[in-house]
C-alpha cells in the first residue's frame, strides 16, 4: 500500500516532451528526493502531482484514491474531471514552492490559517491554535504579525512550510525550496524540513541540495531528459553512481 | 481688489453648493464601484462571452467625453416619446439624477479598467498557492484575488476618485447649483466671474486635499503590506 503512487507520466510543451514517462511510487512516511540538472523535468514532475500542470497521460493515486483525470478536447492533456475531487485531493498534498508564494496581503498568522478555514472548513479560533503551534515549530512565532514582504527569504519558507503544516496533508510537495535563498539561510529551512523527516512525514522533495538528499531521504530519483535515469537508496546511489548521466551530474554539483 | 464682502455674502450659496457636490460624488462612486467590481472581474475573465460585452462598455464609455454622454441622457433621451411615457420618465426628467447616472456609468468604467490592470498584476506565484491549497475558483477570487487587487488598486482609485470630484462640476451645465453651479450664479447676478470662479477653486481645492488624506489615511491601514519596513 503506497501513500503516493505516480505511474507513467507524459507531458509536453507543444511537441517538446518534458516527461517521458515517469512513476514514482511513496509508502508512509517515506522522503523522496528528486535530482537532476534544470530542465530535466523535476520541477514538472512535481508539479504535474498536484495538476498545477497537466500531464498528457499516467494516473495519480494517493492512498488508493485515483486522480480523475480526462482530456482536454482542444489541447488533449489531461484535466480533472472532478473539480470537488482536485480540490480534496489538493488539500491533502500541501505544496512548499521556490519562491515561497505567500500571500502579500496577509500577515504570516493569516496566511497559515487561510487554507484551513477557508478549505477544509475548521473553526478560526481552533485555526489560529494550529497556526500558533506550527509556526512556533518552524520558528517563526515571533514574526506571526509580520507581512511576507517585511520577513527574510528563510523566514518566509518557513512561514510557508508552516502554511502546508497546518493542512496536516498526507504528502509534502518541496519544489525547490531553497533555491531562491541566501546561502546562509538555506540551513534553517534544511532543518526544518530534516524535522519533518524525522517525524515520518511523507515528503517529495525536489533539491539541488546532495547534502539533504543524502542525510534525509530514504529514496533518490535521478531525472535525466524526461526519464528517471537511476533511482534507489540515496547513500548507495551518490557513493556510486551507474549511470554515465549521474556521474556527470555529481561531478558537475559537487564541484 | 477681489470684493470679499460680495464673496462672504454668499457663502451659505457655497455651503448648499458643496453639499450637492457631496451627493453627486457619494452617489456616483458607490454606484460606479458596485458597478466596477463585476465588470472588472468580466474583463480579466478568459471567455469571451464575459469580457467581449465589458470590453466593450468601458471602451465606449472612455473613448467618450463625460459632457456628451450627459447630455445624452439628460437631454437626448427626453426626445424619445417612448421614454418620456415610461415609468422611468419622473426619475430620467430630474437633473440630480441624470446626473448621478452619467457619472455612475462613466467611473464605473474608469474603476473597472484600474480593477482588471490589479487583477491582471497579482503574482502568478499567490493564485499557485491558493489552488495548490485547494481552494475552488470561487473562493479564490473571494479571498485572494479581489482583496489584493482592490488594495493594490488604491492609489490609482485615488486618482479616479479626484477626477471625479472634479467632474461634477459639468452638473452645474445641466442646471444643478453645485460648488460650480453657486459660481455661476454669483457670476452671471454680479458679473464678477473672478471672485465667484476663485472661490468655486478654494472649495475644490480643500475638498480635494481632504480626500487625498483619506486616501493616505486608506493606504496606511490597507497597503502597509506593501510599504518598506519601519526601522
Amino acid at each position: 500500500m503506497y501513500t503516493l503512487e505516480i505511474d507513467n507520466l507524459h507531458k509536453r510543451y507543444g511537441s517538446h516532451e518534458v516527461l517521458k514517462g515517469v512513476s514514482l511510487k511513496a509508502k508512509a512516511g517515506d522522503v523522496t528526493s528528486i535530482i537532476g540538472s534544470s530542465g530535466s523535468g523535476k520541477s514538472t514532475f512535481l508539479r504535474c502531482i498536484n495538476l498545477l500542470e497537466q500531464p498528457h497521460s499516467g494516473r495519480i493515486l494517493l492512498n488508493n484514491e485515483e486522480l480523475k483525470l480526462k482530456p482536454h478536447k482542444l489541447t488533449g492533456d489531461l484535466r480533472a474531471s472532478d473539480p470537488k475531487q482536485l480540490q480534496r485531493m489538493r488539500a491533502r498534498l500541501a505544496m512548499v514552492f521556490q519562491h515561497f508564494n505567500l500571500w502579500s496581503h496577509m500577515s504570516a498568522l493569516d496566511n497559515v490559517m487561510e487554507a484551513p478555514v477557508h478549505v477544509l472548513g475548521i473553526s478560526k479560533q481552533e485555526a489560529r491554535e494550529k497556526a500558533e503551534h506550527y509556526l512556533h515549530k518552524v520558528g517563526v512565532a515571533h514574526r506571526k504579525d509580520a507581512y511576507p514582504a517585511h520577513m527574510s527569504g528563510g523566514e518566509q519558507q518557513r512561514v510557508a512550510i508552516a502554511r502546508a503544516l497546518a493542512m496536516e496533508p498526507e504528502v509534502m510537495l518541496f519544489d525547490e525550496p531553497t533555491s531562491a535563498l541566501d546561502p546562509e539561510l538555506v540551513g534553517e529551512v534544511l532543518k526544518v524540513m530534516q524535522d519533518l523527516a524525522q517525524e515520518g512525514r511523507t515528503m517529495v522533495v525536489v533539491t539541488h541540495e546532495m547534502g539533504f538528499a543524502r542525510e534525509v531521504s530514504n529514496q533518490l530519483v535521478f531525472l535525466h531528459q524526461g526519464r528517471v535515469e537511476e533511482s534507489g537508496c540515496p547513500r548507495e546511489v551518490l557513493a556510486n553512481p551507474q549511470s554515465e548521466r549521474l556521474q556527470q551530474f555529481l561531478a558537475g554539483s559537487l564541484k | 481688489m477681489l470684493d470679499f464682502q460680495l464673496i462672504a455674502e454668499h457663502l451659505p450659496l457655497y455651503g448648499r453648493g458643496v453639499l450637492v457636490t457631496f451627493q453627486l460624488l457619494i452617489i456616483a462612486l458607490a454606484l460606479g464601484l458596485a458597478l466596477a467590481i463585476p465588470l472588472g472581474l468580466m474583463r480579466v475573465s478568459k471567455a469571451p462571452w464575459l469580457n467581449a460585452p465589458a470590453w466593450l462598455y468601458t471602451y465606449v464609455i472612455r473613448g467618450t467625453p463625460m459632457l456628451v454622454q450627459l447630455f445624452l441622457i439628460y437631454y437626448g433621451l427626453a426626445q424619445f416619446e417612448a421614454v418620456r411615457s415610461s415609468f422611468m420618465w419622473p426619475y430620467l426628467s430630474s437633473a440630480t439624477f441624470c446626473a448621478c447616472l452619467a457619472f455612475a456609468i462613466n467611473t464605473s468604467a474608469y474603476s473597472a479598467e484600474i480593477l482588471a490592470g490589479s487583477l491582471k498584476a497579482t503574482p502568478p506565484g499567490e493564485i499557485e498557492a491558493a489552488k495548490a491549497m485547494g481552494m475552488s475558483r470561487a473562493k479564490l477570487y473571494r479571498r485572494i484575488l479581489l482583496p489584493s487587487a482592490l488594495r493594490r488598486a488604491l492609489p490609482q482609485y485615488s486618482n479616479e476618485v479626484i477626477m471625479m470630484l472634479h467632474t461634477t462640476s459639468l452638473a452645474s451645465i445641466v442646471t444643478l447649483v453645485d460648488i460650480t453651479g453657486a459660481a455661476r450664479t454669483l457670476s452671471s447676478r454680479y458679473y464678477m466671474p473672478f471672485e465667484a470662479f476663485i472661490t468655486a477653486g478654494l472649495f475644490y481645492l480643500v475638498l480635494t486635499f481632504a480626500l487625498v488624506q483619506l486616501f493616505k489615511g486608506a493606504e496606511r491601514r490597507w497597503l502597509s503590506h506593501l510599504a518598506p519596513r519601519k526601522a
